[in-house]
């Protein structure tokens, strides 16, 4: 059968000199005009074989799909990633954000927004990144003159204290330009996985099989992006929550905390930072917070928790006195350390660096406090629930009390 | 060491990417949409002219989802062989006509030559003017380089120039022409189609019938199974951890990383390829083969006969031979067989190292023929065809090296790696990763060496329905929970 019923004689015209091939193409007919090319369409049922198949992938998507929700996926789990970022960001300028937070996973992780905006009546735009450098975000956010808000700065010292920008550079790119097909393909993705638990990129089937490698061939080192299992569920606004099973299964829980590998120390020493990167740290951050002062704006550093198996390494590379005391000094900024702060002592950090769903909402409780003791940009409400403390999600399972689901998911 | 530009590092890097400045690409939710209004579109009972002026909106829109203002270039293109092609049809004296072909030409070549070539220029000239101790700093020119621009390019060059060369009559009317243009399936990746593929087929109404459709629903879920599961889920990333990192390699991750690549760029391409044919196929167009079972080729003269056919034709056709082809002798034949594919390298990327991608070809067709003149009467047996098929494929391999790689540095770092000659290499590959190179890239090479005197619609019609069908669905299933990410086709930086 063919496809086309144009005509076809320059292609018979022309004897094929390599036997077996039942169709000519271009390479065949040097020098001459080619011809409408003709298509065999094989003889088979073609509508009936795809209605069935069509069928059939749909009844195994079924099984799929409950099968991904069986392991603890859900519907309306939105995928992050640089499209997601740089909505957010377009929201600054549209719509004269009051307080924009910046940083990396941590404070991703540990900000509940719902809190925040329970407490203060603002409600933050998130725009930190897992994986990510916030100096340069908030270098983005300084070079835009209709940003004359509050920033809060996450600090995970060894994250802010180097020159890469790391996993997420591409969320600036797209920031500056996002061409139409890939913001559709974003809108539409978001839609779907509204509805669909299985659109998840920690549980594509590439990935899956991937993690079938238990470190088989002796000496490989994956990196830490690929090796770690989903970590985080994140929602509308960004907000970002550690994913639930890393909470309540330990088998989960323990091959996140082996990914970070600071439970069990290489033998490699660990090095102090390097003062030029410190230098240049300062320097960079400096600038920044100056030019979001001359317009009106401020800043404020927050260092959410992480456990004691990391601090080993970080008081080590980063020790407080070479990295948090100068960067407040140098900016001339006002900071909040959780270890200066018992409402945000002892929490929950179920694989060492990120707070659990319960205590992220105790730390956000915590901290928005805190602004507004250091910043008149932050004001409690005068019906802003009571103070939350440890003891509030220390043991407590997320998933009976709620405390930190926020309403829109 | 000149390092490649930003898009070519892109293109190199992209399995895993994913570029906002993204075309609207086959694997995107964007496409499917766009695809299912098309179909709609197309099927609806309006006069010919009206589906045509609807391909041709819809052609622009999907360009336009990459970056709405290159759209005028695309015109630029289309007008200016327009006019060139009418007004050298019209033309009287040779001088003339050569006149009006000339300008088509350049004013391509011009534009192809700014946005993909005016920053490696500037570059280079500051290289050579370094060299020859002058201090001179070129401008950073951040030209962006339009999606496509190297494939619709020539498709517009070979209306001019086979109406030129009296091989073709020109378009009746400008919406025929400019829908050649335009089309959407072949126009930022190609195939590279010729004026007289395709303007015929526009000049009486065309509609998929059932067959076809689902035929072409089939093709698709072939093109898009092959770029989203095999090239992009289990290709890309060993490729990419190998030859983006800084480890050194050993014979083993060398090779596997090099052999996930030559499968990487055959699933991306020839994935694209098989989708565009598809989509074409669903609306009723016919669209010309351009990959045949590559790596089942014996020589390198059978490689490009077999891989991105209607490149490797259209420089044939327009340069191999007006340089002289094998018409004058031997030495201008190798001349000629230089100097196309070293262009045909650079067609590839602004960067030295497709230039001696293409020169490593180059020198496998002349050492070929070489060789066929020397062993004339040589009649090789079935073992010994099959010994230099896969010396074919070896060799083919050691140009990918240089394809993939960044810089020279790297290409040397592999190289070396699959020699063994890297004294501290380091395991850097995964067992999984190895694994499923030897399942996937085995079973591409397996495959073609099945097929390669076959066509994929002469096996499909063989296939038992049910088995068919079971595949099909699998195919789909596969695609669906890969879930993707809309990485670019590599080729679309070309």
């Amino acid at each position: 059968m063919l496809s086309s019923t144009s005509n076809s004689d320059g292609a018979q015209r022309i004897a094929p000199d390599r036997p077996g091939f039942v169709r000519l193409t271009a390479s065949d007919r040097p020098g001459v005009a080619q011809p409408v090319p003709v298509r065999d369409i094989p003889v088979q049922p073609w509508p009936r074989m795809f209605a069935t198949a069509m069928a059939l992938m749909l009844l195994a998507l079924g099984a799929w799909e409950w099968r991904m929700r069986a392991l603890g996926l859900e519907a309306g789990d939105l995928d992050d990633g640089p499209s997601a970022w740089a909505e957010q960001r377009r929201r600054v300028g549209a719509e004269n954000a009051p307080v924009v937070i910046v940083g990396d996973s941590r404070i991703l992780f540990d900000t509940d927004l719902d809190r925040f905006e329970a407490l203060t009546g603002t409600r933050p735009i998130q725009l930190a990144l897992a994986g990510t450098n916030g100096r340069p975000f908030l270098e983005n956010l300084a070079d835009d003159p209709s940003f004359r808000g509050l920033a809060v700065v996450g600090i995970a010292e060894n994250s802010y204290f180097r020159d890469a920008i790391g996993l997420n550079a591409e969320a600036l790119k797209r920031y500056d330009f996002e061409s139409p097909s890939v913001r559709i393909s974003f809108l539409l993705h978001r839609a779907l996985s509204r509805v669909f638990a299985f659109l998840d990129p920690s549980y594509r089937l590439s990935r899956l099989v991937r993690q079938a490698d238990e470190g088989w061939r002796p000496g490989v080192v994956v990196p830490v992006p690929e090796r770690l299992w989903k970590l985080a569920s994140t929602y509308d606004d960004r907000q970002t929550t550690m994913w639930s099973r890393v909470e309540t299964d330990p088998r989960v829980r323990a091959h996140q905390r082996a990914v970070w590998g600071v439970d069990k120390p290489s033998g490699r020493p660990i090095t102090p930072v390097e003062d030029a990167l410190v230098a240049s740290a300062l320097e960079k951050t400096r600038i920044a917070v100056a030019k979001i002062r001359a317009r009106g704006g401020d800043v404020v550093f927050v260092r959410p928790p992480s456990s004691p198996e990391f601090r080993r390494f970080e008081d080590v590379r980063t020790p407080r006195a070479r990295a948090w005391d100068p960067l407040l000094a140098a900016a001339d900024v006002r900071g909040i350390h959780s270890d200066d702060e018992p409402s945000m002592q002892g929490l929950d950090l179920p694989e060492y660096s990120h707070l659990s769903r319960a205590c992220a909402t105790v730390f956000t409780d915590a901290y928005a406090r805190a602004l507004a003791r250091v910043t008149p940009r932050i004001a409690l409400r005068a019906d802003a629930p009571p103070a939350l403390k440890p003891a509030d999600c220390v043991g407590v399972d997320a998933r009976i009390t709620g405390v930190a689901a926020p309403a829109s998911r | 060491m000149l390092k490649k530009n930003d898009a070519s590092r892109d293109l190199a890097r992209c399995g895993r990417c994913v570029p906002g400045g993204a075309s609207m690409v086959f694997n995107s939710l964007t496409f499917v949409a766009f695809f299912a209004i098309v179909l709609v579109l197309h099927a609806m009972p309006f006069a010919w002219t009206v589906k045509k002026v609807n391909l041709l909106i819809a052609s622009y829109l999907f360009y336009a989802a990459w970056n709405p203002p290159f759209v005028i270039l695309l015109w630029i293109s289309t007008v200016v062989d327009w006019w060139a092609a009418k007004k050298l049809v019209d033309a009287e004296r040779p001088a003339a006509r050569h006149a009006w072909m000339l300008l088509s030409v350049v004013a391509n070549l011009g534009m192809l030559g700014y946005f993909k070539y005016g920053g490696f220029l500037l570059e280079n000239f500051g290289a050579l003017m370094a060299s020859l101790g002058v201090v001179y700093q070129p401008p950073k020119l951040d030209i962006v380089l339009p999606v496509g621009i190297s494939f619709y390019t020539f498709a517009t060059m070979s209306y001019t120039l086979d109406i030129y060369l009296r091989r073709a009559a020109p378009a009746r009317n400008f919406l025929d022409y400019a829908l050649f243009v335009t089309f959407f399936p072949h126009l930022v990746a190609g195939p590279i189609m010729r004026p007289t593929e395709l303007v015929p087929q526009f000049q009486q109404p065309r509609r998929a019938s059932a067959n076809q459709l689902c035929f072409g629903l089939a093709l698709m879920t072939l093109g898009l199974f092959q770029k989203v599961v095999l090239a992009d889920g289990f290709l890309a990333g060993p490729a990419e951890a190998v030859y983006d990192g800084t480890k050194m390699p050993g014979a083993l991750d060398a090779w596997a990383a090099t052999l996930a690549f030559s499968g990487q760029i055959f699933c991306d391409f020839a994935g694209y390829s098989t989708t565009a044919i598809g989509a074409a196929m669903c609306l009723g167009f016919a669209m010309p083969d351009n990959f045949r079972f590559p790596y089942a080729a014996i020589g390198f003269s059978d490689f490009w006969r077999r891989w991105h056919i209607t490149l490797s034709a259209w420089l044939r056709d327009y340069l191999y031979i007006p340089l002289g082809g094998n018409r004058h002798g031997e030495a201008r034949t190798y001349f000629a067989l230089m100097a196309t594919m070293l262009l045909g390298g650079l067609w590839h990327g602004a960067s030295w190292t497709f230039v001696v991608w293409g020169g490593l070809h180059g020198v496998y067709l002349a050492a070929e023929r070489m060789a066929r003149a020397r062993f004339a009467g040589y009649r090789p047996s079935a073992l010994a065809l099959f010994g230099l098929g896969l010396l074919t494929y070896l060799l083919i391999n050691l140009t990918w090296v240089f394809f993939r790689s960044k810089t020279f540095g790297d290409a040397w770092r592999v190289l070396k790696g699959m020699l063994g000659l890297n004294a501290d290499a380091v395991p850097i590959l995964p067992a999984v990763d190895l694994v499923a190179i030897a399942v996937i890239v085995g079973g591409i090479v397996a495959a073609h060496w099945l097929m390669r005197q076959r066509t994929l619609e002469s096996l499909l019609a063989r296939v038992p329905e049910p088995a068919l069908t079971a595949v099909w669905a699998c195919l789909l299933l596969a695609i669906v929970i890969e879930q993707g990410s809309g990485n670019a086709f590599i080729y679309f930086q070309f």
